[in-house]
């Protein structure tokens, strides 16, 4: 009976090592350090925040320049007198 | 006090408005760029690995090179047979120091720089003495280790 | 006070009053299929993006058989943020690639091949070749099974053609096997040829985009009559969408960045389930209907042929469709076009599930 416990022990702690054989190395091609990933993600949410902001204002500047063309005043005078 | 006019015109405030976001826009994008053009190899090692046969039996009074990453790194056995190991270069400006074992001195060539066997700056213009190493041996194996970094025997 | 300044500067040594003249003629139609007009620009954005993320990985990479592999290693493992430049030039050409046929299609659709625009569709087409050719190097260029096997087959096919494949093939692949030598090639192709011949060729295509205007679909023409400036207007709408696209493809890069699989071995058996990039899918599954041989011929010839007629009748559309050319609807060739975006998505998609 001893024996068997042994030998069975042994069987089984050779088995589940025989699993690290075929682990491959997978070749990391994301950070693994936490403190990297929370950067990361974090950065992409400003970064989003960022493009957000630069479409309210581009959008802001299109609203402006359609309005100014419908009045019809956007055509700069190129005959207008300096004030020198 | 409420004012009839505004202090800034729409036009300007668009425009800086917008100028304004796209140079902070550009700058935050900019900054990856150039982290990424300023390499991070190259960088020294923290310890290297060596074959003990190839240093343990050169003689005494004499002194064999290795890679110390990218620079010179010298394997010293003195008279006595200790051994030491440091590196090859002169604090003056860098080049490659030699050791002169008629002297039992390092000799930098480029400014005529001397050390003595401790690697203390003792003619010429280098600054600061020689660096030394640490030397730890496990098996066949001779590892150069540079003072104070951590060096793992089990996984070297 | 300093603007003004500058102003002046630039005005009295350049005619930048006769530039902005001109910059201002040019007018955008708006009609319920004025959003076609932004996927030009989106092509080029992402390809300006390519430029430069892949400007940044030529500094690390080395293009040879026992480093290239490991250089990209080191790129994604040790360069700050190498892995997400890696990242991102890998979605980048990924979006490119569709919108290259986002933009042809719909070009496809709308006939703005017709005349007098030939010659864009002419140096599009040329410019499409390019791109795909920019992917399957720039693929090659990681040297794992995958990306190994895929330049075999590739090559291979192209070898298949009559007469001209075998040459086709050693050009390629700089000898009788894809090696070393492939490499090499392939990144001259990648980092100089094909850089020099599209940086040429778009630079053509936008001219001909000013010269002409923007064509408006037959169908619309007489009934168009409001348009806006580009200057202020369409570019401040294009920027806001390459802001966007910008995003997306910064996301993805993030979210999903692609694996690295194992190292090429020229003796070792292709990877279990190894197809090619999804834009080569159309052709592979349009190829595995051919049977091996047709009446005492190579089925493998015979198919490369027929693919390349499809091919080939596509490039002349322009000219073979007579009734576009006199600015009259062509329905034929609205229902050519149509089988041919859905023949490519559903084989696509065909090759993607099998």
């Amino acid at each position: 009976m001893k024996y068997f416990i042994r030998i069975l022990f042994a069987a089984l702690t050779i088995l589940s090592f025989s699993f690290l054989a075929f682990a491959e190395e997978k070749i990391p091609v994301f950070p693994e350090k936490p403190v990297e990933v929370y950067t990361i993600y974090a950065s992409l949410a400003v970064f989003w925040f960022a493009i957000i902001g630069l479409i309210v204002v581009i959008k802001m500047k299109l609203n402006e320049i359609e309005r100014i063309q419908k009045l019809g005043i956007d055509k700069e005078d190129p005959h207008a007198h300096r004030l020198e | 006090m409420k004012l009839n006019y505004s202090l800034i015109s729409r036009r300007k405030f668009l425009n800086t408005l917008f100028g304004g976001s796209l140079i902070a826009f550009f700058s935050g994008a900019i900054i990856p760029l150039v982290k990424f053009a300023f390499p991070t190899l190259g960088k020294e090692p923290d310890f290297v690995v060596l074959d003990k046969k190839d240093f343990t039996a050169i003689p005494r009074n004499s002194a064999k090179a290795f890679a110390w990453g990218g620079v010179l790194g010298l394997y010293l056995k003195k008279d006595d047979g200790s051994v030491a190991a440091l590196k090859g270069v002169c604090t003056h400006m860098e080049c490659n120091v030699a050791y002169r074992p008629a002297e039992k001195k390092f000799y930098c060539a480029c400014h005529k720089g001397w050390y003595d066997e401790t690697g203390k700056n003792i003619a010429g213009p280098p600054p600061k003495p020689l660096e030394f190493f640490e030397i730890m041996e496990k098996g066949e194996k001779l590892i150069i280790a540079r003072k104070g970094a951590k060096v793992d025997l089990a996984k070297v | 006070m300093i603007w003004p300044k500058f102003k002046d500067w630039i005005d009295e040594r350049y005619d930048i009053a006769g530039l902005k003249r001109l910059a201002k003629r040019k007018l955008i139609p708006q009609h319920r299929y004025d959003f076609l007009y932004y996927t030009g620009g989106i092509t080029l954005f992402l390809f300006i993006l390519q430029f430069i993320t892949g400007m940044l990985l030529a500094f690390y990479y080395i293009p040879h058989i026992d480093f290239a592999y490991e250089s990209i290693i080191d790129i994604v493992t040790k360069i700050n943020m190498g892995w997400f430049f890696r990242s991102l030039h890998h979605w980048g050409a990924q979006l490119c690639i569709v919108f290259v046929f986002i933009h042809l299609f719909g070009t496809l659709l709308v006939k703005s091949y017709r005349k007098p625009r030939e010659f864009l569709w002419v140096t599009g087409f040329i410019l499409l070749v390019i791109s795909i050719f920019f992917g399957l190097s720039g693929y090659l260029l990681l040297w794992d099974e995958r990306a190994f096997a895929a330049v075999r087959v590739a090559t291979g096919g192209a070898g298949a053609l009559p007469f001209v494949g075998s040459f086709i093939k050693i050009f390629l692949r700089g000898g009788v096997d894809v090696t070393g030598d492939t490499l090499t090639r392939f990144y001259a192709f990648h980092v100089s040829i094909l850089p020099v011949l599209s940086l040429l060729l778009i630079g053509i295509h936008l001219l001909l985009v000013q010269y002409h205007g923007m064509s408006t679909p037959v169908s619309l023409e007489k009934n168009q009559h409001k348009e806006e400036p580009f200057f202020p207007n369409v570019f401040y709408k294009d920027m806001m969408i390459w802001l966007v696209v910008l995003g997306v493809v910064v996301t993805l890069a993030i979210l999903l960045p692609p694996e690295i699989g194992k190292k090429a071995n020229a003796l070792a058996a292709p990877p279990e389930g190894i197809k090619p990039e999804w834009y080569f899918l159309f052709m592979l599954e349009t190829l595995k209907f051919f049977p091996g041989t047709i009446l005492g011929f190579n089925g493998e010839t015979i198919a490369i042929l027929c693919v390349s007629i499809g091919i080939f009748f596509f490039f002349l559309i322009p000219f073979l469709d007579r009734k576009s050319n006199r600015n009259e609807r062509s329905p034929v060739f609205t229902v050519i076009a149509v089988v041919y975006i859905l023949y490519f998505i559903t084989m696509t998609l065909v090759g993607f599930f099998n």
